[in-house]
């Protein structure tokens, strides 16, 4: 396995500039996710990676090795495709072999790797089959089988899981996991599930509008958004965002936002009546005696919790509460964000204010 | 789902209009010549294969069959591999001036073939094409080779563009890609146009009268025609002639369309 480094990578398409000055480390054995809306740069990144896009400037190093010039076939990496992409007119162990007899590997080497892989997925029963005869989640099995078969220094996996049911996509993800660390793999796994994101990586790489907004571990990115828009997509249901206005209180620095004065670090912000965008997470609020009043609009119960909607003039906040002690449609209640948790961010460029441990 | 009565109604009546002219041929070639100038019943009331006799041993059919499947043949051979060829290059690669050479292509039918004939027949003349097979095979490939691009686009474009990144991903050059991937996967589309091109160089007749001299290169078209002669048109071994003609085609395709279909079903994703 091994590190795949990307500096001040851009990509552009005519004068639409794809991908925008990016720069990663992938150590070798990492995990990394790219995350992001569509049309955000992700998958134009990682066909770069692969060879199947021509970089406009900069530098992709795969293994300390520039791969700019390099065919993807020369590059040794292993792609799976959204669709799977297998060769309908082969079966399972055709698909297998492919890349293997392209890269004229004898043949007895070839059936012992088909061997081994297949009971390594679960494929052994299936081989002669071909793959419109197979399920969703042994298709994909193939795919990944293709892919790992060749034993390559990193796996470039498109939203791989995305055509699979929610139930069988929860499973292959499990499986997915348990792979990729059993074989130590370099993978970059392109998504636009935040959920994929967070559960998958080591790292992940949130990007939009062709710029990585933040590179971090899940925690870090969740607890420390470093800005407005990865705060807003990391995170589901998704942070609520207001206005505030910063100052002092007392002595004491606070943002006023809902009404409410909620003291913050003023060790961390500049006190200087700025206006400031807050936001706090569903998770991040309590319903007590203090805070600022609204009523409930929407209670849905998602089981051992509930999301709630609650709304004062025009302004609209969602809270999770455990769902025994979740209130009732037209309630009045009281509401304020936990100590600690509230994010501020420049209202100008939606930057974060403050360092990461201080809000 | 059964198919309701007036479907049934409609499409035996589309049939009886389309197959009319092909029974008509198919059961006077059994008629005595007598019968088809007195009588005009329905069906022949003698059925007889002495037009077929007469056919076969007035002139040499099967001299102008053996030269019509070598020239079938060969046009088969020069039209499959240059016209997937160009069509990949077309629809699936990228290249400047890409678009404007699909067109052109297609430009070959602007012309009347009618109207080509004389500088062809100039041309063929100085290189020394004329009056051989592989001249007319060349021709009817160019003619058909436009046409078959044409109808490989929608197979191409149908075709997943991941299928051949894996492929290059998978280290597979750009040969093997087409060979062992983009052909069989687009092996449906390969067969119309393989028909089509045996069909053209079956049934061509202009360039096969024009460029065919010699007697004992005639081609079937030809051949059939010299039955109609001046005043006179000899129906029964015209319509036998049209019967023999007509069988090895209807076979060959029936019996190579089951095998085929087969083939892409059992290879086929989703």
């Amino acid at each position: 396995m091994a590190d795949i480094r990307l500096n001040h990578v851009t990509k552009e398409f005519g004068k639409v500039v794809a991908v925008d000055d990016i720069s990663l480390h992938v150590e070798s054995g990492e995990f990394v996710v790219l995350v992001g809306p569509s049309g955000c740069g992700k998958t134009t990144s990682m066909r770069m990676i692969a060879g199947l896009e021509s970089v406009s400037s900069g530098e992709i190093q795969i293994g300390g090795r520039r791969v700019n010039e390099l065919s993807p076939g020369d590059r040794d990496i292993a792609m799976v495709f959204q669709n799977y992409a297998l060769y309908s007119h082969f079966d399972v162990r055709g698909n297998l072999a492919f890349a293997l007899k392209a890269r004229k590997v004898p043949r007895e080497k070839i059936s012992a790797r088909i061997d081994k892989v297949a009971s390594l997925l679960g494929l052994s029963d299936v081989l002669d089959r071909k793959p419109r005869q197979l399920s969703g989640g042994q298709r994909q099995r193939v795919a990944l089988g293709r892919a790992i078969i060749r034993d390559p220094e990193a796996f470039l996996m498109d939203e791989p899981l995305s055509n699979l049911d929610a139930a069988l996509r929860l499973q292959m993800r499990k499986e997915l996991i348990e792979l990729t660390r059993e074989l130590e793999s370099t993978v970059i796994f392109v998504t636009h599930d935040q959920t994929e994101a967070m559960t998958m990586g080591h790292r992940l790489a949130v990007m939009n509008q062709g710029r990585i907004q933040q590179v971090g571990t899940p925690d870090e990115v969740y607890r420390y958004p470093a800005n407005r828009f990865v705060a807003g997509f990391i995170g589901s249901p998704p942070m609520n965002f207001t206005e505030g206005e910063l100052r002092q209180v007392n002595g004491q620095a606070s943002v006023r936002a809902w009404g409410i004065d909620i003291p913050v670090d003023g060790t961390a912000v500049d006190i200087e009546a700025r206006d400031v965008l807050v936001g706090v997470r569903p998770e991040d609020w309590d319903i007590g005696p203090e805070g600022f009043g609204s009523r409930v609009t929407v209670v849905e119960n998602l089981g051992s919790e509930s999301l709630v909607y609650s709304s004062n003039r025009d302004e609209t906040v969602s809270f999770l509460v455990s769902s025994r002690l979740r209130p009732q449609v037209g309630e009045e209640i009281r509401l304020q964000p936990r100590p600690g948790n509230v994010h501020l961010f420049d209202s100008r460029n939606g930057e974060r204010l403050g360092s990461p441990a201080s809000s | 789902m059964t198919m309701s009565r007036a479907r049934y109604a409609w499409i035996t009546l589309v049939l009886l209009v389309v197959l009319a002219p092909f029974a008509w041929i198919a059961y006077n070639s059994f008629r005595p010549n007598i019968e088809l100038i007195s009588g005009p019943s329905l069906l022949p009331e003698v059925w007889s294969l002495d037009n077929y006799r007469n056919l076969l041993s007035s002139t040499p059919f099967w001299r102008w069959t053996a030269n019509t499947a070598l020239v079938a043949g060969l046009t088969l051979v020069f039209t499959l591999p240059l016209a997937v060829m160009a069509a990949y290059s077309i629809y699936r690669t990228k290249y400047w001036g890409r678009d404007f050479l699909g067109l052109a292509v297609l430009s070959v039918y602007v012309f009347p073939s009618a109207l080509l004939a004389v500088p062809i027949f100039g041309l063929f003349n100085d290189i020394g094409l004329i009056d051989t097979h592989v001249g007319l095979a060349i021709l009817n490939s160019a003619f058909a080779i436009p046409f078959a691009v044409w109808l490989l686009q929608a197979f191409l474009r149908s075709l997943p563009p991941e299928l051949e990144e894996a492929a290059a991903v998978d280290g597979a050059s750009r040969i093997r890609t087409i060979s062992q991937i983009v052909i069989p996967q687009i092996a449906p589309g390969i067969f119309a146009v393989a028909v089509f091109a045996v069909i053209v160089a079956w049934t061509e007749f202009l360039f096969a009268s024009v460029l065919i001299l010699s007697d004992g290169k005639r081609l079937l078209s030809v051949g059939m025609a010299t039955l109609i002669q001046g005043y006179t048109v000899d129906w029964g071994r015209l319509t036998a002639g049209a019967v023999l003609t007509g069988l090895p085609i209807i076979v060959f395709f029936t019996l190579s369309a089951r095998w085929f279909v087969q083939g892409i079903s059992a290879g086929a994703v989703d």
